[in-house]
């Protein structure tokens, strides 16, 4: 993807350049310091933890340095860079840290270099002992005059991304850091969407059932006609479920001594007369009935009851 | 004010998956809610309609006429006098034993009708019955 983007070769002498997009960019050997050495190490992460030491005492003091590294055949080759000065440099020319995506360096395209390319009307860039060097054109032969064309063929594998001395002190988190607390919430967000994919599963049996039910009694689908229905037969039960209670709960004062002389059921009350043996016949009627929660009379001159209660 | 995105890509990478968290939350948060709402409006629906069906199936019972002529045969003819006029009945028993009483009792009891009347007076040794139901 990259590849697509134009690539600019940025030199000392380059003049300062206005961007509508952003660009990859090709340092020249002025912007970076390049050892070659034939390492035991198999893999580049261990070449890179070695890297420092390799340029000890070739670099500036007090600058802060990051390296690339990358094999060239059975050599390693390292490149010592440093990111402040060259995303200075590429703010002064007009590269604000937005418009470079990838930065690479004139090394990597050591292909490509098959002739001089001038940079300025002094400096051309060269390779001398497989190595892309900065010289003066004056120090080129007749036959080696400048010739080749810069362009986006020259985009080799594998460019860094600048992080500008701002973007040092903005960012609080390490990319890793970032990447790694995104997984977390990614994966939190993911248990989310499964968990609330899972619910509605009780609902689906009882629609499935209530379904059933519509389909069985389709009069009652309306809720307006199941409201007129339920209240119609709710009002019914409920009335009738009372008689029938009270009659059940007057059969049960029925015992030895106890003779029912009359009862009255009617659409909004009940009423019944027990004749009792004795009073203390009469004090058990009473007391049942009380725990029935019915109104009691004594009827006078007997031990005769009256019971009754409304609907 | 021109903000360098760039320079905060760490951030923004995990304010942005933060954020996919929080809308899955919100997402998990609002099914739930509205799968709890739905489910006790169906669930309500559903015992509201099995009410229905149940009340319907006992007070609005079709077979309660045949069910209603057994209430006539229960006890001796002489003893009984029925009308009959579209599902409204008004009985008369006279002279009941105890037994008989019992017995018209218990079947008015489990009959699915809207009971108007149930006037028993004791005469004698015996029972006198006025029934008047409809259904």
């Amino acid at each position: 993807m990259e590849k697509t983007k134009e690539l600019l070769l940025v030199h000392t002498s380059m003049e300062r350049v206005t961007l509508l997009e952003s660009v990859n960019v090709m340092l020249t050997p002025q912007f970076y310091t390049l050892k070659k050495e034939a390492l035991p190490v198999k893999y580049a992460y261990q070449a890179k933890k070695i890297a420092p030491s390799l340029f000890e005492g070739l670099l500036e003091e007090g600058s802060s340095y990051e390296y690339m590294v990358y094999k060239e055949e059975d050599t390693w080759v390292f490149i010592a860079f440093d990111t402040e000065k060259i995303t200075a440099f590429l703010e002064s020319k007009g590269l604000v840290g937005g418009k470079v995506a990838k930065v690479f360096f004139a090394q990597q395209a050591l292909d490509s270099f098959t002739a001089p390319l001038a940079l300025s009307d002094k400096e051309a860039l060269v390779v001398i002992d497989e190595t892309v060097v900065v010289v003066p054109q004056s120090a080129l032969s007749e036959d080696e005059q400048p010739s080749l064309v810069f362009g986006e063929d020259f985009t080799p594998k594998g460019g860094v991304t600048l992080k500008s001395k701002g973007m040092n002190h903005a960012s609080m988190i390490t990319q890793k850091q970032s990447w790694a607390l995104a997984a977390v919430f990614m994966l939190f967000a993911g248990l989310f969407l499964v968990e609330s994919s899972r619910y509605g599963g009780e609902t689906k049996e009882s629609e499935a059932q209530l379904q059933s039910l519509y389909e069985a009694y389709p009069a009652l689908q309306s809720s307006y006609a199941r409201k007129g229905i339920a209240d119609k037969y709710r009002s019914i039960d409920t009335a009738e479920r009372k008689k029938r209670d009270a009659i059940k709960a007057f059969s049960g004062m029925i015992f030895k001594g106890v003779t029912l002389t009359s009862l009255q059921v009617n659409e909004k009350s009940f009423k019944a007369q027990f004749a009792c043996a004795d009073a203390g016949v009469a004090k058990k009627v009473k007391d049942l009935a009380k725990k029935a929660q019915y109104k009691t009379a004594e009827v006078q001159g007997s031990s005769d009851l009256s019971i009754e209660g409304t609907l | 004010m021109n903000i360098n995105w760039k320079a905060y890509q760490n951030e923004l990478i995990t304010l942005l998956a933060f954020v996919v968290m929080l809308g899955a939350y919100a997402y998990k948060h609002s099914q739930v809610s509205t799968q709890a709402t739905q489910a006790q409006t169906v669930q309500q629906s559903l015992e509201e309609l099995k009410e229905v069906i149940a009340l319907k199936k006992i007070w609005g019972d079709k077979k309660t006429s045949k069910k209603m002529k057994k209430l006539k045969t229960l006890i001796p003819a002489s003893k009984v006098k029925w009308s009959e006029k579209s599902k409204k009945v008004t009985a008369s028993y006279k002279g009941l034993t105890a037994n008989e009483l019992n017995k018209l009792t218990t079947k008015i009891l489990n009959l699915p009708v809207e009971v108007r009347l149930l006037d028993i007076q004791k005469t004698g040794s015996s029972y006198d019955v006025e029934f008047k139901c409809k259904w």
